[in-house]
């Protein structure tokens, strides 16, 4: 039996925990556990509730009225991990300076990214989207079709990214992409850099731009662009969307080719 | 005149001679710095050759010089490849002298001849072919003039070769560039000359084709003997290679220069007569060994290019060493080669017994190895730790030498009294683990507490005063450590010196923020973030000042950080006294009721608090925002207020029961009387002759000793904090970072730059534990005499342990800083926790009558009173008298009256130096900005006149241009582009340059070329003529920054 006394001492210890991890606890309580009791209250999965926030919440035909419903819902009702309002200022404004002609997003999620990028695109210019869960795929088309962005401007493709992007030039007629984004798993990055590398699609100065890469965070990745030498890369630090202590950062990819 | 065209050539084939000697010394390739060192061991040697050199005639000297070289030719084979062959080559060479005098029975007096000869070279040195009278001197003699004949006629001849050589030795640059022509002939004939050893036969005519230069060298040597020796060395020559075959590398050489010589004389260039030197000649070489050996040492503050510092060290270092030499005799020569060895292999030696001396420091390399991985502030801890080790080792020197191993050896063995005896009713666990690592059972009955000690006066043969001894040792050991403390603050108050001066942030962070000391990539790249945030930091902190709007809020924070650790404190003090109180509950109670938990309550909270509440404090002093070196002395501060208020805790505690035990031990004692009357009345009633009773030690009713109680608290404490420390480095560190290097393999983020991540090295709870831990040895080591060897073991161990545990489970720190000054703090709170830890110990043992029957004090009123009893009984009694008058009140207080006195004259002269180094300070700064001011004006006027110079030069007629431009291409090499114009106005606006006068017109253009280059301090220009030489360069200095 272990006396009160010394699991009082151990009091510092949990405070200690508590504070200097605390962002990371209110991430677990935001992101998994009122995640879990309202997909037990109200029987619709987390993207449907975001979607039914935004649908009553916004503008149709307005991709900024959309883009601010779901900050709002994702920083004050629950929790969903899209780029954000800060990150997302950087990737518009990459997109202002490359103004890409051919944009390939992985991982769609429920459409917030994919309506930031449109939202920035050039005229003329094409988003080829790809989603790999089904559920999320048809809120992500009707989170688009909301936001007013056709066919021509936005194109969804709903499998996993490895079996897409080998068809990619093929089936797309895709020769070259200016600009990907990736918000997809994290584990997916290299192999699917690699099988951009490896099919051709990325010509001198596209850029890639990887979201997540310090937290949840992709180590190989880093690893390999560290390697490689491919590409002229650096991290823009910022912290995890809609929390401030957690640090997070996106890795730009510049591709040189081989030289 | 003829004599003085002579120098250039013959310098010329020295230099050949020489850059051939070099080529094969690449020491001074490898440390240049040693050159130095040899131009001082030579300087002595020059000195006396030049008395010697006064002394003898011009031609003697020259003579001199011409063994010199051949001294110098001899061992030139020494340093090639083959050396034992090159030893009998050598000896050839006497041999063929030998011949050449013709005469066996000299050769037994060769020593004295040549005595006899200088001195009649002294007595007849201006006739000296006349003066010789003996036959062979003549024959000596006479190959030697002719050759100088010869050389005049040659020198004539080639009077424009040595003008040529002339202008070489002016500009140095034109040296170098021939220089290293020749020893890149020379490099080649050394190849050539390796090809040609494989093709023996042919190696005459080969090699005089190919070596030209390489025999014209030493044909000036080698005619000496006329054709007669030539003759008969080529014999002797020939029966070597039949010997050795591969001696013709060198034999062969010398054979074809001589066959060479006849024909080609006239042709060669560089040959020179050694003979011809005069003494103004070689006071002229002196005078430049001595200006290059200036040059060198001024070079460092030339403003010159690295690489043209380089050429002209490396050149004049070859110049120096070249002459030093020669303008010794034959025999200096050879004291000079010997004295450059010597120095070579003296200056290995000392780089070899440097290293062995760092090997020899105890883990000096791994701490450098931590240094450069984690920044001075880890490396600190470590050093410190090291120190400590070594306070310990001396601490435990003195108890085992002098308590331990005398009681062990000397005193009553094990079981002879009952204080040595283990009990009856604990005999039969006695043995077991849990008792012997409770310290109680044989470990408690043994030489490592107090109450094993018997009060005998004397032990052994030796009549080893035992009591007396535990006495002295116990004060010995405090005393020593509050010395050893005091004189490392006071040598670290001395380094530290001046403190930071605000007033220049943005310059210090600048210039002093980088570690160098740092050697791991990852660690440089946090380092280069940290100063690039601290500048920024700075930078967004002068706006604030500037601003002063959030001070508030930062005083807030801090106010509030201040309180929360307070109420921690407070509450952990709380904890630990509660725990205490429960733990005198659970003795009353008797022990063995109680679980283990419960029965090391009080060790386990102490060590969790003083684990934990460090982490609290950490996170808490995020909210204050100070400076890393700043937060760690807080986070130092509040560690030590913790520990301090935990020790105190435990101490108070201890002192309850101390009483406890001297309650217990009355009765005890009242029992044991009556125990042992009944046993007398037994007797005594029994038998009256009968022995007396024997009883077993073991059976012997015995007081509880409470000297050994506190000495097993305070062991056990010692214990458990080792532990504790030693677990958690396992597990928060070893453990942490195996989970997270291999679980980050399949976990849904990254373990390793995200959430549990290395842990960094807690520097401050470190160091603090370590300071305790030896407070509590100060405190315990008087009860428990094994207190400084475990407390050994225990550095002993952590010292590898946490230096394998930092290499193999830390990260560096992100924010790397210095420790500059954290030493003397680290110093500061030992001196507080000895001073603080000797307290308790001395009130023990000053106010509390030791126990009846264990102890080396036992039976004595107080524990000091052993000083009164050798005082009375060991010392004649006229001592005891001066010791009890010394005692006496009377004297004792003027003493300390006096003391304080001292103390108080030498703090307040301090003070008034340290006021005075302030107001020096403050005058060197008035004066460094004056001198700015008036180096401005200065600058300014000088611009003026150039520029009024610029228009008058403009006006002026071609004569002047002409002579200006002269000067300046003379100038060019030497002095500085903006330099000219000055030296220009001078020529126009004040009279003649500064130079030309300064010019001697005796000397040649050698030495006036090396002149200017010395005189490169701008003492000669008239913007600057008012000016002192020292403060012109200072605010020089000043100004290029």
């Amino acid at each position: 039996m272990v006396s009160p006394a010394i699991a009082l001492a151990f009091v510092p210890l949990l405070l200690t925990l508590l504070i200097r991890y605390r962002y990371f606890f209110v991430l677990f309580y935001r992101a998994v556990l009122v995640r879990v009791w309202r997909d037990c209250v109200t029987g619709l999965s987390r993207e449907e509730r975001a979607y039914q926030y935004v649908l009553t919440h916004s503008t149709p035909g307005d991709p900024d009225s959309i883009l601010d419903a779901f900050d709002v819902w994702c920083s004050k009702v629950e929790y969903i991990s899209n780029i954000g309002p800060k990150k997302g200022k950087i990737l518009d404004r990459l997109l202002m300076e490359q103004s890409p002609l051919t944009v390939l997003e992985l991982g769609a999620h429920c459409g917030y990214s994919t309506v930031r990028i449109a939202r920035a695109l050039p005229l003329g210019a094409r988003l080829y989207t790809i989603e790999m869960d089904q559920g999320n795929a048809a809120i992500t088309e009707k989170i688009i079709r909301l936001a007013g962005f056709d066919d021509d401007t936005v194109e969804l493709i709903v499998n996993p990214s490895d079996e897409v992007i080998p068809r990619l030039r093929s089936d797309y007629n895709l020769e070259r992409l200016d600009f990907v984004f990736m918000d997809h798993w994290k584990k997916c990055y290299l192999p699917d850099l690699q099988l951009l590398e490896g099919c051709g699609l990325l010509g001198k100065g596209s850029v890639i731009l990887a979201d997540n890469v310090l937290f949840p965070g992709a180590p190989k990745f880093l690893r390999y662009l560290r390697k490689c030498g491919l590409y002229e890369w650096k991290i823009h630090r910022a912290t995890l969307e809609y929390s401030t202590g957690i640090r997070d950062g996106m890795a730009e990819l510049i591709y040189q080719g081989i030289k | 005149m003829q004599l003085t065209h002579h120098t250039p050539a013959l310098q010329d084939t020295r230099t050949h001679l020489h850059v051939l000697f070099l080529w094969q010394r690449t020491y001074l390739d490898e440390a240049p710095a040693c050159d130095a060192e040899d131009a001082a061991a030579v300087r002595s040697i020059k000195a006396c050759s030049s008395i010697r050199l006064q002394l003898t005639s011009p031609l003697d000297a020259a003579g001199s010089l011409c063994e010199g070289i051949q001294d110098h030719e001899r061992k030139m084979p020494r340093d090639s490849l083959i050396p034992s062959e090159n030893d009998t080559d050598i000896e050839l060479d006497f041999a063929g002298e030998d011949d050449f005098q013709e005469a066996h029975e000299r050769k037994k007096h060769r020593g004295q001849r040549r005595d006899t000869d200088r001195e009649k070279k002294r007595r007849k040195n201006s006739r000296r072919k006349e003066a010789s009278s003996s036959a062979d001197r003549e024959k000596e003699l006479q190959p030697r003039h002719k050759k100088t004949e010869r050389s005049r006629r040659r020198s004539a001849k080639n009077e424009q070769e040595t003008k040529r050589s002339k202008r070489d030795e002016e500009g140095r640059g034109q040296t170098t560039r021939r220089k290293t022509a020749k020893t890149k002939k020379n490099i080649k004939n050394e190849k050539t000359k390796k090809t040609d050893d494989e093709m023996e036969g042919e190696a005459g005519e080969r090699n005089e084709k190919g070596k030209k230069k390489h025999g014209s060298a030493k044909k000036g040597e080698r005619k000496e003997g006329g054709s007669e020796h030539v003759a008969k060395e080529k014999t002797q020559v020939k029966k070597k290679k039949k010997r050795h075959k591969k001696v013709v590398e060198t034999s062969s050489d010398q054979e074809t220069s001589e066959e060479g010589d006849d024909e080609e004389n006239a042709n060669e260039d560089e040959e020179v007569r050694p003979e011809s030197l005069s003494p103004e000649e070689l006071e002229k070489l002196k005078e430049a060994v001595d200006e290059k050996k200036k040059l060198i040492q001024s070079l460092r503050g030339k403003p010159w290019l690295m690489k043209k510092k380089l050429v002209t060290l490396r050149e004049s270092q070859e110049f120096v060493e070249k002459y030093e030499g020669a303008l010794g005799k034959g025999k200096g020569r050879k004291l000079y080669a010997y004295k450059v060895m010597m120095t070579k292999r003296w200056m290995k030696f000392q780089r070899d017994f440097e290293n062995f001396k760092t090997a020899c420091i105890p883990w000096e390399m791994k701490i450098k190895e931590i240094e450069s991985h984690f920044g001075s502030s880890v490396a600190s801890y470590f050093i410190f730790l090291r120190w400590m080790y070594g306070i310990n080792m001396i601490l435990f020197g003195l108890t085992f030498g002098l308590v331990m191993v005398p009681e062990a050896l000397m005193g009553r063995p094990y079981g002879t009294i009952p204080r040595k005896t283990v009990p009856r009713a604990e005999e039969a666990s006695a043995m077991d683990f849990a008792v012997l690592w409770d310290f109680k059972g044989y470990a408690q009955y043994s030489v490592l507490f107090y109450g094993y000690y018997n009060n005998q006066r004397a032990v052994g043969w030796l009549k080893f005063r035992m009591p007396l001894s535990y006495f002295l040792v116990g004060v010995g050991t405090v005393a020593y450590s509050y010395m050893v403390v005091i004189r490392t603050m006071a040598r670290n108050a001395n380094e530290s010196g001046i403190g930071d001066d605000n007033s220049f942030n943005f310059s210090w962070k600048t210039f002093t923020s980088w570690d160098y000391l740092i050697g791991n990539p990852e660690t440089a790249d946090n380092k280069f973030a940290s100063i690039t945030t601290s500048f920024k930091e700075a930078i967004l902190e002068e706006q604030e000042s500037r601003k002063d709007d959030n001070i508030h809020l930062t005083r807030f924070l801090r106010v509030l950080a201040n309180f929360l650790v307070l109420c921690c404190l407070a509450g952990s003090g709380y904890l630990i006294y509660f725990v205490v109180r429960r733990s005198q509950k659970f003795t009353l109670d008797g022990l063995e009721n109680h679980t283990w938990w419960e029965r090391n309550e009080v060790n386990m909270v102490m060590s969790l608090l003083g684990m934990f509440c460090p982490m609290l404090f950490d996170v808490i002093s995020t909210l204050e925002n100070y400076h890393p070196r700043v937060a760690l002395q807080w986070q130092l501060g509040r560690i030590f207020a913790l520990f301090l208020g935990n020790l105190y805790t435990f101490i108070i505690a201890l002192m309850d029961e101390i009483n406890l035990k001297r309650e217990e031990e009355k009765i005890v004692k009242f029992n044991i009387t009556t125990w042992e009357a009944s046993l007398y009345n037994g007797t005594v009633s029994g038998n009256f002759t009968a022995p007396p009773v024997t009883i077993h030690p073991a059976d012997v009713p015995r007081g509880p000793c409470w000297e050994t109680m506190v000495g097993q608290e305070f062991v056990r404490l010692i214990i458990s904090d080792t532990m504790t420390t030693y677990i958690t480095l396992l597990i928060g560190d070893f453990l942490r970072a195996v989970l997270v290097r291999f679980l980050n393999y399949c976990w849904c983020w990254d373990l390793e730059a995200g959430f549990p991540s290395y842990s960094e090295f807690d520097v401050s709870g470190n160091v603090l534990g370590l300071i305790f831990n030896q407070g509590m040895i100060w405190m315990g080591a008087f009860y428990a005499p094994c207190l400084p060897a475990l407390n050994v073991l225990r550095l002993h161990v952590s010292m590898y342990l946490q230096c394998w545990a930092v290499m193999c489970c830390n990260v560096p720190q992100e924010r790397v800083f210095k420790a500059s000054g954290s030493n003397n703090f680290y110093m500061a709170m030992l001196l507080v926790i000895l001073f603080l830890s000797t307290l308790p110990a001395i009130y023990t043992i000053v106010t509390i009558p030791p126990s009846f029957d264990c102890g080396p004090f036992s039976g004595k009123n107080r524990m000091f009173d052993v000083i009164q009893e050798t005082l009375e009984s060991d010392f004649p009694a006229w001592f005891s008298k001066v010791f009890s008058y010394a005692s006496n009140p009377g004297l004792v207080l003027p003493f300390i009256l006096l003391m304080v006195l001292a103390i108080y004259y030498l703090q307040s002269t301090s003070k008034s130096y340290k006021q005075a180094n302030v107001e020096l300070k403050k005058k060197l700064q008035m004066q460094n900005e004056e001198n700015k001011k008036k180096n401005k004006r200065a600058a300014l006027k000088a611009q003026l006149d150039l520029e009024e110079a610029r228009k008058e030069a403009s006006q002026a007629g071609e004569l002047q241009k002409n002579n200006n431009a002269s000067i300046q291409s003379q100038e060019a090499d030497e002095e500085n582009h903006s330099r000219n114009p000055r030296i220009y106005h001078g020529r126009n606006g004040r009279g003649p340059p500064p130079f030309t006068d300064r010019e001697p017109s005796t000397r040649g253009p050698v030495s006036r070329n090396y002149h200017h280059g010395n005189l490169s301090t701008p003492r000669y220009l008239p913007g600057f003529s008012q000016q002192s030489d020292p403060t012109t360069y200072r605010a020089s200095n000043l100004q290029n920054p």
